[in-house]
């Protein structure tokens, strides 16, 4: 099993009255290759468990293991570790930093890796060739169209080659097209191996994932597979 | 993350706010140039008058005794000194023979300039170990000249040059009060730059004194010690003095007196040395407001790329790697501060040595240079270290909502 959570609660605030429940004893069990959609309404903890899932904040209590690995055992720069090789984000804003080019942006998880500029170069040059941006390479952010720059983080998210590729609403700042490239081009990497965690609100959108989980109120109602979509 | 790329990334944010990044420089390099010019300058003045102290011979005691009774305190002092054991190294008279005029076919020392005029000292073979002179050619004074009241003399490198120019005074005869005197040898130069000139002695065997004007009379009665390191010399110095006290009777029968010119070098370069602490503090006081806006425009820039540091964080940055990235962009801020400050400091104190010491050639020693340049990116690193923690204790999920 690639991704084991046992009722996992993660709970902001303190007391009874002012506490919420974002994750409210969550199990779930994924294996290596599925494409599951995590849905649900904002405010169905949705996110949490993105951030849960993506080593971006531990839950309150529960256990959840990454590859077998009990990540509550795991100090802050384990989990960094983790994020860096074993993850790849793709966020609904892009998240790129403007100051950069398309290409450096690429080449942050290899730099914190420690690969050589040499290297480097190569690999994020490749990742922005399969996205179809390696013409765009030294351009900055702010030069590019959403859809450019989502390609971008996801180049950026698949640079290292990591197993998980986690994206939180990858095609919410997209118009319908473009999103579905993105979401096609998300099939194409499960296709080749790649285990693909989906978090959005739109059904049609969880639609595209093999399996989808859904979320509400802290809760998991519906878990199952599904016929698929084929972009 | 390695070094090098921290500092890629310092330099790319670093020019990215370039009028920022100067003004936060601007604090640095003045009080870099400042303090570097005050230091320089007050240690390389000291520098400078050390070099000439030590011109005049180290570890050195003069001592002069003069009784009422018109007897010469000369052969008293000489004798016991002779006599002061293993922490003195050499003994010598020291005595200049004031009135004596100096002759050489046309040229006269009555007629010369003051800074030009020789000095005339009677000493012993160990007159030029006393008083650290070497000799450069020819042969120094010996205890034979001494014995046989020889009417030899040896001159300092600058009395050769304004007798004889560039002829070659060796076994030239020079009259010296009015009695002819072999010159045997010539010292080397020790200090070119001073105008009141050690060079310009000319020394005679001190039992030529018969033949000084007045038989000797007008010959002061002075003789001078070395002592075999510093920390002799206070001792030494209060033996001798006590003497002295004795055979005067505290004063009673005239006066005598024990002094070293490394005291009141002592006294001076201590008083230095305090002058530069306290300006140099003073002028601190800007490095402090300067560290401060370090810490000040760091803390703006951890503020405004908290996103940045969350998708960093996310995609795998260590903290140590933001504590890196921030604590490199504020040492290399304040270091190219630091190095402009220097820049400019090197010119201060080439002013400050012009227009303050008569234009001395002053520059900040090399250490100075690279202590200031450490200092300054030591700042960078002590007034960094905070905002760049702060970034690093940023959480990633916190941080990547942050507008």
């Amino acid at each position: 099993m690639l991704i084991t959570l046992k009722d996992v609660y993660k709970i902001y605030g303190e007391g009874l009255e002012s506490e919420v429940r974002a994750l409210n004893g969550v199990s779930l069990e994924i294996d290596y290759g599925e494409f599951v959609a995590i849905a649900g309404q904002s405010g169905s903890g949705k996110s949490t468990m993105m951030n849960v899932l993506g080593c971006l904040d531990i839950p309150t209590y529960g256990d959840y293991f990454l590859a077998g690995q009990d990540v509550s055992e795991l100090d802050d720069k384990q989990l960094s570790h983790i994020r860096n090789k074993q993850i790849g984000f793709i966020f609904q804003g892009y998240n790129l930093i403007p100051s950069l080019t398309a290409v450096e942006n690429v080449e942050l998880p290899l730099i914190y890796q420690g690969v050589s500029a040499f290297d480097r170069r190569d690999m994020a040059m490749e990742a922005l060739e399969r996205v179809g941006l390696a013409a765009r390479a030294k351009h900055h952010p702010g030069e590019m169209s959403g859809g450019q720059q989502q390609r971008v983080a996801i180049a950026r998210a698949i640079a290292a080659h990591p197993p998980i590729i986690m994206a939180d609403e990858p095609t919410g700042a997209l118009d319908s097209k473009t999103g579905l490239e993105v979401l096609a081009f998300l099939q194409q990497l499960n296709k080749e191996g790649s285990t693909i965690l989906l978090i959005t609100h739109d059904n049609g959108i969880a639609a595209t994932a093999r399996r989808i989980v859904r979320l509400s109120d802290g809760k998991i109602i519906e878990d199952h597979e599904q016929e698929v979509d084929w972009l | 993350m390695k070094f090098g790329q921290a500092v890629k990334m310092a330099v790319k944010s670093i020019l990215a706010k370039k009028g920022r990044s100067f003004l936060t420089m601007l604090g640095i390099i003045i009080g870099i140039a400042s303090v570097m010019t005050i230091v320089a300058t007050v240690s390389g003045y000291n520098q400078k008058m050390m070099e000439a102290f030590e011109a005049q011979g180290t570890n050195k005691i003069t001592v002069s005794l003069y009784l009422n009774s018109g007897e010469s305190g000369f052969e008293k002092v000489y004798d016991y000194c002779q006599g002061l054991g293993d922490d003195v190294i050499g003994v010598t008279p020291n005595s200049q023979a004031w009135s004596a005029v100096v002759k050489y076919g046309a040229k006269n020392s009555d007629t010369m300039e003051w800074q030009e005029q020789p000095r005339v000292y009677l000493g012993s073979d160990q007159y030029s170990k006393v008083n650290s002179f070497t000799v450069a050619r020819g042969r120094d004074i010996t205890k034979l000249d001494v014995e046989k009241y020889h009417q030899v003399c040896v001159l300092g490198a600058r009395a050769a040059k304004t007798f004889f120019d560039y002829a070659d005074p060796l076994n030239e005869n020079i009259m010296i009060g009015g009695v002819p005197f072999t010159v045997v040898g010539i010292y080397a130069e020790k200090d070119a730059e001073s105008s009141y000139s050690m060079d310009s002695v000319i020394v005679l065997p001190y039992t030529a004194s018969r033949f000084m004007p007045n038989g000797g009379g007008d010959v002061s009665g002075e003789c001078a010690v070395k002592v075999k390191d510093s920390q002799t010399i206070n001792p030494v110095m209060q033996r001798i003095q006590a003497y002295l006290d004795g055979v005067t009777q505290n004063g009673d029968y005239g006066y005598g007196y024990a002094y070293s010119e490394q005291q009141w070098q002592d006294e001076s370069s201590g008083m230095l040395t305090m002058i530069s602490v306290v300006l140099g503090g003073i002028a601190g006081i800007s490095l402090l407001v300067g560290g401060i806006g370090i810490m000040n425009i760091m803390l703006v820039t951890v503020t405004e790329r908290t996103r940045e540091i969350g998708i960093r964080r996310a995609i795998g940055a260590e903290r140590s790697s933001i504590v890196t990235q921030f604590l490199v962009e504020a040492a290399m801020i304040c270091g190219v501060g630091g190095v402009i400050g220097i820049i400019i400091g090197y010119g201060g104190t080439h002013l400050a040595g012009r227009l303050l010491f008569d234009g001395m050639s002053l520059y900040p020693s090399p250490e100075i240079t690279l202590g200031a340049f450490a200092f300054s990116v030591s700042l960078g690193i002590i007034f960094g270290m905070y905002p760049a923690i702060k970034a690093s204790g940023l959480q990633p999920v916190v941080a990547l909502k942050a507008e």
